[in-house]
């Protein structure tokens, strides 16, 4: 590794990385992280709710679906904290405004987690500081003074090493000063780092195991970056396909099944590094609470968030839990947003970016940040 | 693939009246496209030869898949000045029945799931519907001469988005993709609209077919109604409300789709209006009433009352002006600059009222505003995009394999992939991240080295004039002396002029 270390001008060995994954479609929160004790949840989902037997049981009041099994014993050992009834303030219940929203931060330029980026005092940032796992770049990185998108490390190659096309190709982008520029010269230095990790085969550490998929890829590819200290500050990952409006279980079961299996194996992966590491999971809303006639539900509001990592002391569901009777109920029927998702990143952020850069990641947000931290 | 008999026998009976049919004349052009050859004459051409893009290249980087070895100088023949003749070009693009196009219908008659009925589609895998939607659409951008036709195709393939991963759109995106999309591109919108509404693909994609209140207890599904408001007609910020999502939910309770495993068989796809499950109940959305109906009607009126209110919400969607803004917005978008001009959306959005959604009315006041003519190679090729151009500019003969899908695939814009229902983004940052596959694939393309796609390079730069006129054709400009260095310095010249930074925008 210290070669590979020798090889790339990263941050150096303290770089903190932020991953950040997006759960698109509104993932339903009261059956991810279900309200036992409220019995609101059980009249409004007579067909679909979690069961008290079947559930995990995580405090007095809540219990995880048991396909969240694998984050069980991350919750147990502290890793894990679990925020409720968090969301954003759009209303709309359209899932491009919505997350639009919540990955601008705002009605303002750019995404959140770009600006955070650009914030950071430490300029020299490195050509890998931001990748986005995927074929696009997501809208909270819109704007970050780089990214690379990227499926696997065997992506990064113009085949052979072919020094005279790509010295013309930076001559010509090089002469560019706007975004089509950087991007090009971007991607001209991350083929060369990456070039020099490819070739070396990836063993996941301490027996952590990456399913097939995607996601589970995905987050492999972070870790590695992670552990060969290339300079990454931030990552950004989805899992598509929440929008359960029909057959609800059918939709998300294998979705969260997925999702706590390869945060499982990640956390195992990283072992010591998880602490310079934290994993926020998010979604654009939740579900509305009552089901309906097609065993699915509509567009909500308030949702859940996962916090893993990075020092945060979890074991714990934070968040204001602001009952389901009627009088309660957003709009149409949903779960109130008590928690804006900004001052559950709050903490985080600061943690990993030092003082000042909230002001610049959400400008105009008052911010009340959860205690995420001891 | 399951192959009935009877199609091993139209086959046969296809190729024997194809070859009865062959006169002299048509030989060639069957036989070239049999063998995935070019379509154009394979002689000397005339590249553009100013110093910056002229309104013909302009037209073709627009309105077309860019241009092909020659287009540029048989449409500026068009005319006296660029103007004329990429105007006379237009007017042609706009009716495509007029225009020839064999070369393209032959080539895609290959994909021969794109011609099934819709009942029988269910007979094929769906991997090899998708896969033939795929290269279909990237051989018609390649090969089709009514290159509007096929660009709007492509517009209202994302205006409309459907994926086909979801359920039973595996086999009926085909018959959506024929029978609404490619039907009504350039016809007129509420024919449009009405056929999507009706599209037994989009009643499954958008959950229409599970929306039903048999009992007060049932909600609608509201899915269908908010994009019909937010995506298909008024926009976001269109002026309606949740409420308005709800109501117009309500009067389309009841229209669903036979699916997959109900019987009988033969009526799979099937769209048909289910009184019990439809809401008789008042409604108001937008500002307009629909009357209760009269309780205890005959089952024919109850019929008669589910069509009426969903051809009321279609009027009344359609009709309203924030339609027409958010069209005029997004046409301005596709053919203009990422921030739409507000002056041209204004025009757009008056013919777009005024003609009732006339399409290609719609068009021609677009093509006519000063800001499509000023506004020149402010767009950035989508990869998709990208990869038809560098097709078409290299007249590569090409199958349209799935190894050329797989490029776009990893560039994030394969045809029919895009999973949520506002459609592939029609703006430039989201596509920034995707320069390192372009630079793959140009790479690959001129050195050979993708199965069943060839060029012709020295005979292209030949015919091109030499360098500097294959440099002018690539780049629809002459080249700066930097571009020049860079394409001689390179040592791979053709890559590095489909690679370089000018080749991205349109």
């Amino acid at each position: 590794m210290a070669e590979v270390q020798s090889l790339v001008t990263g941050n150096g060995d303290d770089q903190r990385t932020l991953v950040v994954i997006f759960l698109r479609g509104g993932a339903d929160g009261l059956n991810m992280v279900a309200p036992l004790q409220d019995d609101g949840y059980h009249n409004a989902r007579p067909r679909i709710a979690i069961t008290k037997s079947k559930a995990v049981a995580l405090d007095g009041f809540y219990g995880l679906n048991p396909l969240l099994k694998d984050l069980e014993p991350l919750y147990r050992d502290g890793s894990l904290a679990i925020i409720h009834a968090v969301g954003s303030e759009d209303s709309t219940r359209s899932h491009f405004e919505a997350q639009d929203l919540m990955e601008h931060g705002g009605i303002t330029g750019g995404g959140w987690l770009a600006r955070f980026l650009r914030a950071q005092a430490t300029a020299a940032a490195g050509p890998l500081a931001a990748v986005a796992l995927g074929s696009s770049v997501p809208e909270c990185l819109r704007g970050a003074p780089a990214v690379t998108v990227f499926q696997s490390l065997d992506d990064f190659s113009l085949g052979n090493p072919r020094s005279r096309l790509t010295e013309s190709l930076g001559r010509l982008y090089g002469l560019r000063s706007d975004d089509l520029g950087r991007a090009g010269r971007y991607t001209l230095e991350a083929v060369g780092h990456i070039d020099r990790l490819r070739g070396q085969k990836y063993h996941a550490a301490n027996g952590a195991e990456y399913g097939a998929d995607n996601f589970s890829t995905g987050l492999m590819q972070i870790a590695r970056l992670i552990k060969a200290r290339v300079g990454l500050q931030a990552a950004s990952i989805d899992v598509k396909g929440w929008d359960s409006h029909f057959g609800q279980s059918t939709v998300m079961d294998p979705l969260m099944a997925r999702l706590a299996k390869a945060l499982s194996a990640f956390c195992r992966d990283l072992g010591g590094e998880l602490e310079r590491t934290t994993v926020v999971a998010m979604t654009e809303f939740g579900r509305r609470v009552a089901e309906n006639s097609a065993f699915g539900t509509d567009h909500g509001r308030g949702s859940v968030m996962f916090v893993l990592g990075g020092g945060a002391q979890g074991g714990r569901v934070l968040g204001k839990w602001p009952g389901l009777t009627r009088d309660v109920l957003d709009g149409p029927g949903d779960l109130p947003v008590t928690t804006n998702y900004r001052n559950v990143l709050a903490p985080i952020l600061e943690r990993h970016g030092g003082a000042g850069v909230l002001e610049q990641t959400f400008p105009e947000f008052v911010f009340e940040p959860v205690r995420l931290f001891a | 693939m399951k192959l009935a008999r009877r199609k091993f026998l139209r086959v046969g009976a296809s190729t024997v009246a194809l070859i009865a049919a062959a006169g002299c004349d048509r030989m060639p052009r069957e036989l070239r496209a049999l063998l995935s050859l070019p379509p154009r004459p394979d002689g000397p051409f005339q590249p553009p030869a100013q110093a910056s893009i002229d309104f013909v290249t302009h037209v073709l980087n627009r309105t077309a898949f860019g241009a092909r070895p020659g287009d540029y100088e048989k449409v500026r023949k068009l005319g006296a000045t660029p103007e004329e003749a990429a105007r006379a070009y237009l007017s042609l693009q706009l009716h495509p029945d007029k225009i020839d196009d064999a070369d393209a219908q032959y080539a895609v008659r290959r994909f021969e799931t794109l011609n099934e009925p819709l009942g029988e589609l269910f007979e094929y895998q769906d991997d090899l519907l998708h896969h033939e939607l795929m290269r279909g659409a990237l051989t018609r951008a390649v090969l089709s001469e009514r290159q509007l036709y096929e660009v709007m195709v492509q517009f209202w393939s994302d205006h409309f988005n459907i994926d086909p991963s979801k359920g039973d759109c595996k086999w009926l995106k085909v018959a959506d993709d024929r029978e609404v999309i490619r039907k009504h591109a350039l016809g007129k919108f509420p024919d449009l609209l009405r056929a999507s509404a009706l599209s037994p693909a989009m009643l499954w994609y958008l959950d229409g077919r599970v929306n039903r209140r048999e009992n007060l207890a049932d909600k609608p599904n509201e899915n269908y109604a908010r994009e019909l408001l937010e995506l298909h007609t008024l926009g976001v910020h269109g002026g309606y409300t949740q409420k308005d999502v709800m109501e117009v939910a309500r009067c389309l309770t009841g229209w669903t789709v036979r699916s997959l495993g109900e019987r009988p068989n033969f009526q799979i796809g099937k769209v048909e209006f289910k009184p019990q499950q439809h809401d008789f109940g008042a409604k108001e959305f937008l500002g307009q009433r629909i009357v209760a109906a009269p309780p205890r009607l005959s089952l024919e009126k109850r019929k008669q009352v589910g069509q009426h209110e969903l051809e009321r919400v279609l009027e009344i969607v359609t009709h309203h002006p924030s339609t027409a803004q958010h069209l005029g917005a997004k046409l301005c978008r596709h053919f203009i600059a990422d921030d739409p001009p507000a002056n041209a959306v204004t025009s757009v959005a008056a013919v777009f009222s005024q003609t009732g959604g006339d399409i290609t009315a719609t068009l021609r006041a677009l093509f006519d505003t000063d800001e499509f003519r000023a506004q020149r190679g402010n767009k950035f090729k989508r990869p998709f995009d990208f990869v038809a151009s560098a097709l078409r500019a290299t007249g590569a003969r090409t199958d349209a394999s799935l190894e050329i899908i797989d490029y776009l695939l990893r560039m994030g814009h394969a045809p029919f992939n895009y999973p949520t229902p506002e459609g592939y983004p029609d703006k430039a940052a989201p596509w920034m991240g995707t320069l390192l596959w372009r630079w793959n694939f140009a790479v690959a393309l001129s050195e050979n080295r993708i199965k069943g796609t060839h060029v012709e390079v020295e005979t292209l730069r030949a015919n091109a004039g030499g360098d500097a006129g294959l440099m002018s054709h690539l780049l629809g400009r002459k080249a700066t002396n930097d571009e020049a260095q860079a394409y001689h310095g390179s040592g791979a010249g053709l890559a590095l002029l489909l690679a370089s930074p000018a080749f991205q925008w349109c």
